[in-house]
């Protein structure tokens, strides 16, 4: 029963991380209609800039939130501005432009093997910081300290982002472009500015879940592929452009991914976790949160 | 001035003559005996590096052959080495055979290291009776084809497992601690699933007991549940076969969920990538794992062995390196035996090979002795340990215990 205990409690924690990063994805999804296959990569160049901030510095590594969400919201505005924008404008005429899935490939492979360039292919952890292998140990029961933390950052965001859109100006301004791009721009929204706020939004999410997994995760140049897999799943799991969604779909891999073991390989949970992803597909397409409407 | 020809071309002119002098005259030298080697490794394409660093070992250990007076019995005849490239390709290995033997007129063979170009390569001397030393490709097959004149020096693939089981015994004897339950977590590949299927049969016949048996994808972000399942079977002993990132966070989670076993035992790959005792620094500590070779190896020659390849070659030696360095010793040792530059009497001088001291025998066993089917029967792999003798962490070799780091004694069970 204990064990029981302890793999759902993982299972949520890792699971809220999981979200965490989709939850980016999602977020670009539903206003671009835009599926970003560069997020993995976007969240590999947030790992690095928390491995460094935290390597160089010593800081705690939540501590580096401060300087890595602005970065990664700069980058992700100037990256749909500059290299995303452009294709935008030539396909204007399209709901769902094909042609800006490329260019998002494209992106994913540069900035990896740029990355494989500068730093080489080395696995790093950073080896001093006060959340490395810490544990909460409740009686018989162990409780990873640093996903601790990431379920914490990971609904914090989650709400965040939730109340901005529902609350700001410029939230009221991304609901109105995603829910109709024509009839926004009439009313005097520039979407193209949308775009890039979105963009830098989602950059800047994916940024805090390289903060929370740095402390116990490796970083490496390809590390954006393995979550990028699990992020698509969870995003058609939980509803392409729905923020609750996308914790929920993350949480429901986490328990699969934690509890079953217990009762079968770890191999198979793979397994059955791509078989709901079918699943869902041919049942309920939206997902299991997913809107008929986008917001 | 415009009559007069350039200085350069009549430079030109003067070598091309000397040159052609120099070619005619050539015969009349080459009737010293020269033992011709063909070496077929992958000087390009995805396995280069390793290629180069067979051939950098065999031009060291001929050119230490060749200045130490070559082959006594055939006249002080030199080692000549010809190089063929295989680029890794099992159809180009076979080609480069078949030109070598017939039109280089080679005596022995040496390759392939990819045990895939090994294969169907060793067929081609085979048929023309021409004797071919494999110094590294571990498939067993290689030696299991029923050919007179296959020779192999490393260790086969199913010997990776065995030495990990004989070495858990020797451990268990040397510190009188009794071992039991055993773990196996693998990556779920080819190559995990291999040694595991090893693992299963070695713990039956050895009287173990498997308390747990899990693959688990190389993919995987988090490994948490799998170390949940480890620390609730309570193993003495976890053996593991992971690639490189899933070895840092499996090592990184045992740690952080305090589960200590008397010994982890890993099978190299992701443990003996450069990165991995840097990412997991002191999580690492005792770890054992297998390997062929390693630099502070407590063989007489070693040291100095590697001291002229890093100076020739500025890298470390490694095991494909020794076992080709090793390989063309053991071939000169079987020359100077045979007395001729018949390609049946060094195959018969190459199969009554008792090779155990001398300037090659850096390797971790005793002796290069072949058996039946080609296959150097002492070979064997070597165990070190993650620990730190001076200030870092760093691999210590500590099995076979003759070729134990001086002044090292091996952490067993893990405190």
């Amino acid at each position: 029963m204990i064990y029981m205990i302890e793999d759902t409690i993982n299972g949520i924690l890792m699971g809220s991380i999981y979200g965490l990063t989709a939850l980016g994805l999602t977020i670009i999804f539903g206003v671009l209609k835009v599926i970003n296959f560069a997020h993995g990569s976007l969240l590999m160049v947030g790992m690095y800039a928390a491995y460094w901030a935290v390597a160089l510095t010593g800081l705690h590594p939540y501590l580096t939130l401060v300087l890595v969400v602005p970065v990664m919201f700069v980058f992700g505005y100037y990256l749909q501005d500059i290299v995303i924008q452009p294709i935008f404008r030539a396909e204007k005429n399209v709901r769902e432009p094909i042609t800006v899935i490329i260019v998002t490939t494209g992106v994913w492979y540069i900035l990896d093997n740029l990355t494989l360039l500068v730093f080489g292919p080395h696995y790093r952890t950073i080896q001093v910081n006060p959340l490395r292998g810490r544990m909460l140990e409740i009686g018989g029961l162990m409780i990873s300290v640093p996903k601790l933390w990431g379920f914490v950052s990971a609904m914090v965001a989650a709400a965040a982002v939730y109340v901005f859109l529902q609350r700001t100006r410029m939230g009221r301004a991304i609901r109105a472009t995603s829910l109709d791009r024509d009839a926004a721009s009439l009313m005097g929204i520039n979407p193209y500015k949308v775009y890039n706020v979105a963009f830098g939004i989602g950059t800047a999410t994916a940024g805090i879940a390289a903060v929370t997994l740095v402390p116990f995760y490796n970083v490496f140049p390809t590390v954006g592929v393995l979550f990028d897999i699990k992020g698509f799943i969870i995003v058609v799991l939980g509803g392409l452009g729905s923020i609750g969604g996308a914790i929920l779909g993350g949480i429901i891999i986490g328990l699969i991914e934690s509890v079953g073991p217990q009762f079968m390989t770890a191999t198979w949970t793979e397994a059955i976790v791509y078989g709901l992803f079918l699943l869902v597909l041919f049942v309920k397409p939206a997902g299991l949160f997913g809107v008929k409407y986008d917001w | 001035m415009k009559t007069d020809q350039p200085i350069a071309r009549r430079m030109f002119r003067f070598f091309t003559a000397a040159v052609l002098v120099l070619m005619t005259a050539m015969p009349i030298h080459a009737e010293e005996t020269v033992v011709r080697i063909g070496n077929i490794i992958p000087l390009s394409g995805p396995s280069a590096s390793v290629g180069q660093q067979g051939k950098n070992a065999r031009e060291m250990a001929v050119a230490e052959i060749n200045a130490a007076g070559g082959i006594q019995s055939l006249d002080g005849a030199r080692l000549e080495m010809i190089y063929a490239d295989s680029e890794s390709k099992p159809e180009r290995g076979v080609a480069e055979a078949e030109r070598l033997i017939n039109t280089e007129k080679v005596h022995v063979l040496t390759g392939c290291w990819n045990s895939a170009v090994t294969y169907p390569t060793t067929a081609v001397a085979e048929r023309y009776g021409i004797p071919f030393i494999v110094p590294v490709s571990v498939a067993d097959k290689i030696t299991e084809q029923g050919f007179k004149t296959v020779f192999r020096i490393a260790a086969k693939d199913s010997w990776w497992a065995r030495d990990q089981f004989t070495f858990l015994k020797d451990m268990e004897v040397e510190f009188d601690t009794p071992v039991k339950r055993l773990a196996f977590v693998y990556e779920n590949g080819d190559w995990g699933k291999g040694m595991a299927g090893q693992w299963k049969t070695l713990a039956e016949k050895g009287g173990y007991e498997v308390v747990l048996d899990e693959p688990y994808p190389s993919t995987a972000t988090d490994l948490s549940p799998v170390v949940q399942k480890i620390r609730r079977a309570r193993p003495d002993v976890l053996m593991l076969v992971s690639n490189a990132a899933d070895a840092i966070l499996l090592t990184n989670t045992l740690a952080a969920y305090k589960v200590k076993p008397k010994a982890i035992i890993t099978s190299g790959g992701g443990h003996a990538d450069p990165s991995f005792l840097e990412a997991a620094g002191e999580n690492a500590r005792y770890l054992f794992d297998i390997v062929e070779w390693e630099t502070d190896i407590n063989k007489p020659g070693a040291k100095e062995a590697n001291e002229r390849y890093k100076a020739a070659y500025g890298q470390n030696l490694t095991g494909e390196a020794v076992d080709a360095y090793l390989a063309m010793y053991v071939l000169a040792d079987a020359l100077e035996r045979a007395g001729a530059l018949d390609p049946a009497a060094i195959r018969d001088a190459l199969a009554a090979t008792r090779y155990e001291s001398g300037k090659g025998m850096i390797v971790g066993y005793e002796a290069v002795e072949f058996d039946s089917t080609g296959q150097n029967k002492h070979a064997a792999l070597m165990m070190v340990q993650i620990n730190n003798a001076k200030s870092d962490l760093e691999r210590i070799t500590v099995w076979p215990k003759n070729a134990r780091r001086k002044g090292y004694t091996p952490v067993f069970p893990m405190p």
